[in-house]
């Protein structure tokens, strides 16, 4: 491919030069055929960086992404992409499922065969797919060369600009005006650029030619736009950095304290709330139905400072933040961040403080307290000592009978308990305790200390129970959680770059679109006036001011009638 | 006032809007059809009626806002939580766009296809119960009122666009062309203005029984998998208030009032419709097509010809280039706002709200479906023989995807945005 | 100009190239936990019933079974005689075998020990930490690891009967 890239006023332009860089003159073949066609004024005209004549291999990647229309393509194929996957419900929407064949078995179940198809093909998981992300590697990839490749030499030309254009450049642009100016030309133009200087124009003139130009900065939007997207984008995938991203989930019935995976920090939830809206709040198709109002959980978080790692020590926590965990309202501390999800209404036991009673006369002898987590082994009820020898959290027989948990829940906790003392048998008596007030766990409890008293181990000197169970409507002497709250923990530390990239992006579209590129080229020859007028947007803004600039110099035109595009209707 | 009264006074400024935009697009229709009437000079004539027109668009605006603000006031939070309040808002934000666009370009005409638009937008708003629910926890946040007002905005933007373009299809359209590609786009410039009297047919279907106070009633048994991976049952009662032709999946009827002599529903919706309540929705889409082929078929034999073609000599002295300048503009000041709203201010809530600032919810992903079609048409929009009528198709399926997004995702896709039951 | 403008397209090239391989791997190779043959298994430490710290490199440069079990799993509970009858068989030869308890309370641990009468050292895992890094799915689960600390056979789900244990120590034994 050879061209003559050499234009007639001397200067030499590379090779994909559309407009000479210099005066404007058209230098393509097809442009020079039909000379009153609107000129196609796409980065000024300027020969593209990517545009060579011997094109290498890296060349060739290299223009293919520096094509616009890949661009496009790129975009609408990821476009069709992110709809394919809003289809059915994506995987990770799906938090309790985690093997591929209980994937497999939901799409089939709810979609049928198109599930079936949806789940094979991947589609079940889009976004997370390696064509999905190579689209956006892609996208990025394109991003930035096709910038790089405009946007210096735009800036090239847009910065040294000759104010006296070639004929044909001027009188084919999409703002044209053609007339005649008798008396002095210089003066004239002189004050036409007053004119324009009042409309915020930066004028430059010469002999018999006139350059006006302003908001060039908005040209620059749209390569600070991809600049924040590629930020974005980096950001994004820094996400992938195991260090830089953590998401787990924890859930915590009140009074629990939790060690956060794979950090130092423990969370408490102390204590958990729901309100729900009054009948007067809610709507009057709502009435009756429970609307949740609020949600809250109020959170302690630690700090371990001391036996952290040491499986035999209790860790040693230091509180370090104390807020109430809200959707909308998430507990923040050094980057970790600990959001409401959701929360389960769920009973769960934490302790019960029966009382050790002299079976034949009813008295108290004192209380002790019974934790369902790790409760202590050793207990003193006035002269007398108690030993926890057994505990089942969740009670059941095992098929031979034998008694086990059922779960690591306590669900229906049972606790073997031996008292020593004074005036009992040596080897001290044997009971089993029952905290769950329920029929069937008391049926239990007696069965299994009826057969205690058999083999001797007991001799019903006492009984465990909770005394005054109920007070003022209240549970006594029982402590549990109604609610289990459900938690998400994050680290996120690309979010900053995240915002930076959408901020930067922003501003660029903001520059690129609310202010247009506008110039107007200006050159007499003898009497002949040639006004042309280019801008990248809103060629409806520049032929007013056009019009208007020239109406304040004494040539009157209507600005519809400077519209060139598809020559002069 | 009490804060009911409010209420009740915003709900008689939105009515006040709603026959003030009516009043408004009858002028812009004057103005438009009224050009060769005797006695006049054309260009007068559009003008005066535009103007009036424009006049009685804006007091209809500020009638709007009084119901926005008055709603606000009464409601204790901004009105855009539900289906009914964002509706309402995008035919405020629609409005808004549509003054700006005029101001700058007082095309007297835009009006003629923009006010439709809005009434058909807020008309449709009005399908939906209008109470006043209070505040989910989730959107309980300053987010709301930032997140849905400029998303709306940038929306707004872009349905100027699509009624300038739809305008200049109209403008261009040429019915002498008999060959194949004239054909093509005498059909679909015609299929566009069907889909719109497909709507209008959905809302004369939906408030023609609902004057008549038609009824039926299902229960519908659905199997939802809970955390602890329990397959459990629950039976919902689902409410039609248009003839079921479609019952809900997986249900029966409790109550049905008979339709002329329809006894029982056609047939049963497919299970993979999984939005909340599919089965009446895609009964509704039904109707509403139903609906909307008479209304054609009644419009059709009255014009005699395609309704484009009826439209098209009205417009005979617009410059197409203007139109399509003024549908690029209106994208290209919708298209920043959109995406500070749509995409950033949603991701700002999000990671506010759900600990992730882009989780690939339906809803967020159409948004950038959306963001990305109007970039390819931004882009494309750069190269030659895509601006002009091309250009226009695309700003007319971009808005449908807005429309999508908005409304087809509450449709037919469940996703985390589905507050208002819809 | 050329060469630099070269260069410059070689750089940005290559960084994509990193960068966009880097997101696509990501994509290809998901973080699943599930161990299998062939893998390293994680390592702990955890306070014993002895109570006595014990960590995995403890092990090292001996055959060991690694079992994962609970009282409240039927088919861990039935399978700890046989465990403990292959201990006391192998262990002349070098053969260890720890159980990690399913992050329950020590007392209900203990209790279910002394009944059975386990001789082999019984870890507690706490909160369910340890159980997580092995990725387990279901209970019990069995390791076997070579001396060179390699995961020779994973057995999920119980219940192993002696012969089971013994085929698979011998394995152990040979490699």
């Amino acid at each position: 491919m050879f061209q003559n890239t050499k234009c007639e006023c001397g200067h030499q332009n590379p090779v994909g030069t559309v407009l000479c860089e210099s005066c404007g003159k058209p230098l393509l073949e097809e442009l020079l055929t039909d000379e009153s066609a609107p000129l196609e004024m796409r980065y000024d005209g300027v020969a593209r960086r990517s545009q060579k004549a011997n094109p290498h291999i890296v060349d060739r990647i290299w223009n293919f992404f520096s094509s616009v229309k890949i661009a496009v393509y790129l975009i609408a194929i990821t476009l069709v992409g992110a709809c394919l996957g809003t289809i059915f419900q994506q995987e990770n929407t799906l938090i309790n499922m985690t093997e591929r064949s209980e994937f497999a078995a939901f799409y089939k179940e709810q979609h049928g065969t198109f599930g079936v198809i949806y789940h094979a093909l991947g589609l079940s998981r889009t976004y997370e797919s390696w064509w999905f992300v190579l689209l956006l590697v892609m996208i990025g990839t394109s991003l930035v060369i096709c910038s790089l490749d405009r946007v210096l030499p735009l800036y090239r030309a847009l910065s040294k600009q000759q104010i006296r254009k070639h004929l044909q450049f001027i009188t084919r642009q999409q703002v044209v005006y053609n007339g005649t100016v008798e008396g002095d030309q210089e003066a004239w133009l002189t004050e036409l650029g007053k004119q324009l200087k009042r409309k915020h124009y930066r004028v430059y003139q010469e002999k018999g030619a006139l350059l006006a130009e302003k908001n060039r900065f908005s040209r620059w939007g749209p390569y600070i736009n991809h600049i924040g997207l590629i930020i974005f984008l980096l950001a994004v995938l820094g996400r992938s950095i195991p260090a830089w991203h953590m998401d787990k989930y924890l859930t915590l019935y009140e009074g629990e304290t939790r060690q956060i995976p794979d950090t130092n920090y423990y969370v408490k939830n102390e204590n958990f709330t729901v309100d729900y809206y009054t009948d007067d709040e809610l709507a009057n198709n709502q009435k009756g139905t429970k609307v949740v109002k609020l949600y809250e959980t109020e959170a302690r978080l630690y700090e371990c400072t001391d036996a952290c790692d040491d499986p035999m020590k209790e860790p040693v926590l230091t509180e370090v933040k104390h807020h109430n965990i809200r959707v909308n309202s998430a507990l923040s501390y050094k980057g970790l961040k600990l959001y409401q999800n959701s929360y389960q209404e769920r009973v769960r036991f934490i302790s019960v403080k029966p009382s050790l009673i002299n079976s034949a006369t009813g008295k108290s002898l004192g209380t002790f307290e019974l934790s369902m987590d790790h409760p202590a082994e050793k207990l003193e009820v006035g002269s007398y000592k108690l030993t926890l020898s057994d505990y089942y959290p969740d009670f059941s027989l095992d098929d031979k009978s034998q008694p086990m948990t059922k779960t690591r829940e306590p669900n229906n906790p049972a606790f073997v308990i031996r008292v020593n003392g004074p005036n009992i048998q040596a080897a001290g008596e044997l009971y089993i305790y029952f905290a769950m007030p329920s029929e069937k766990s008391k049926y239990y409890e007696k069965i299994i200390n009826e057969s205690f008293k058999q083999r001797g181990d007991n001799t019903g000197l006492f009984t465990i129970k909770v005394e005054n169970p109920i007070v003022d409507g209240k549970m006594n002497n029982i402590t549990y959680s109604e609610y289990s709250t459900y938690l998400n923990i994050r680290v996120d530390k690309a979010m900053p770059y995240i915002w930076f990239g959408a901020a930067i992006s922003m501003i660029g579209l903001i520059m690129g679109f609310y202010w247009q590129h506008r110039r107007i080229w200006l050159r007499f020859d003898d009497h002949s006036l040639s006004l042309g007028g280019h801008t990248n947007k809103n060629s409806f803004g520049l032929r007013a001011d056009v019009a208007w600039a020239l109406g304040k110099t004494g040539i009157e035109v209507e600005p519809k009638s400077l519209d060139n595009r598809r020559n002069v209707r | 006032m009490t804060l009911n009264g409010w209420i009740d006074f915003s709900s008689d400024a939105f009515i006040v809007a709603f026959y003030l935009y009516c009043a408004s697009f009858i002028c812009f229709a004057i103005a438009v059809a009224g050009k060769r009437w005797s006695n006049r000079k054309p260009e007068d004539h559009t003008s005066r009626w535009g103007k009036i027109g424009f006049g009685l668009a804006v007091l209809g605006w500020l009638a709007h806002l009084t119901f926005f603000f008055t709603r606000w006031y009464g409601g204790g939070h901004i009105p855009t939580s539900n289906m009914y309040e964002f509706m309402t808002f995008l035919g405020m934000a629609i409005m808004f766009a549509f003054i700006v666009v005029h101001l700058i370009y007082r095309n007297m005409i835009l009006g003629a296809f923009a006010l439709p638009l809005i009434i058909i937008i807020i008309a449709y708003a009005s399908v939906f119960p209008s109470e006043v629910q209070p505040l989910i926890p989730a959107l309980n946040n300053y987010w709301l009122k930032i997140h849905v007002t400029t998303a709306a905005t940038g929306e707004a933007f872009f349905a100027v666009g699509f009624a300038a373009a739809l305008m200049q299809l109209i403008r261009v359209v040429d019915f002498t062309r008999t060959d194949k590609a004239g054909k093509r786009s005498q059909f679909w410039t015609e299929f566009s203005l069907f889909v719109i009297i497909v709507l209008i047919g959905f809302l004369v279907a939906v408030f023609t029984f609902r004057a008549a106070g038609y009824e039926s009633t299902f229960n519908q048994e659905t199997i939802v998998i809970d955390d602890a991976g329990i397959a459990k049952s629950s039976v919902k009662e689902v409410i039609y208030s248009l003839p079921p032709l479609v019952a809900p999946y997986n249900s029966e009827a409790v109550s049905f009032q008979s339709f002329i002599g329809m006894k029982e529903p056609l047939f049963e919706s497919p299970s993979w419709l999984n939005g909340a309540n599919a089965g009446r929705k895609l009964n509704t889409v039904i109707w509403s097509v139903i609906a909307g082929l008479l209304l054609y078929g009644v419009l059709r034999l009255f014009a005699r010809k395609k309704l484009a073609a009826v439209i098209h000599p009205h417009l005979s002295d617009i410059d197409p280039d203007d139109l399509e300048e003024i549908s690029y503009r209106a994208i290209a000041i919708g298209f920043p706002i959109f995406t500070l709203g749509a995409l950033i201010f949603a991701m700002i809530w999000a990671e506010i709200a759900w600990s992730r600032f882009w989780g690939w919810d339906p809803k967020e992903v159409w948004a950038l479906v959306t963001f990305l079609f109007y970039s390819v048409y931004l882009h494309l929009r750069l190269s030659r023989g895509w601006q002009g009528t091309r250009s226009a198709w695309l700003a007319v399926i971009g808005f449908l995807v807005v429309m999508f997004t908005l409304v087809g995702v509450n449709l037919v896709i469940a996703g985390l945005h589905s507050y208002s039951g819809v | 100009m050329g060469r630099y403008r070269k260069s410059i397209q070689y750089i940005i090239l290559a960084a994509v190239l990193l960068v966009g391989g880097y997101a696509i791997a990501n994509s290809l190779f998901s973080k699943s936990v599930v161990l299998t043959k062939g893998d390293k298994p994680p390592s702990f430490r955890l306070a014993g019933l002895d109570n006595e710290v014990h960590e995995l490199q403890d092990y090292e440069g001996k055959p060991l079974i690694l079992n994962f079990w609970g009282t409240f799993c039927p088919p861990c509970r039935d399978e700890m005689p046989a465990l403990q009858k292959q201990y006391d068989k192998w262990k002349g030869e070098g053969l260890e075998l720890v159980g990690i308890n399913l992050s329950e309370d020590k007392l209900t641990v203990e209790s279910f020990i002394r009944q059975v009468g386990v001789s082999f050292p019984i870890l507690m895992d706490k909160d369910k930490k340890t159980e997580k890094k092995y990725g387990l799915k279901q209970y019990p689960t069995t390791f076997f690891i070579t001396p060179k600390g390699v995961i020779q056979e994973v057995v999920i789900g119980g219940l192993l009967s002696e012969e089971e244990i013994e085929v698979r120590v011998q394995r152990l034994m040979k490699s």
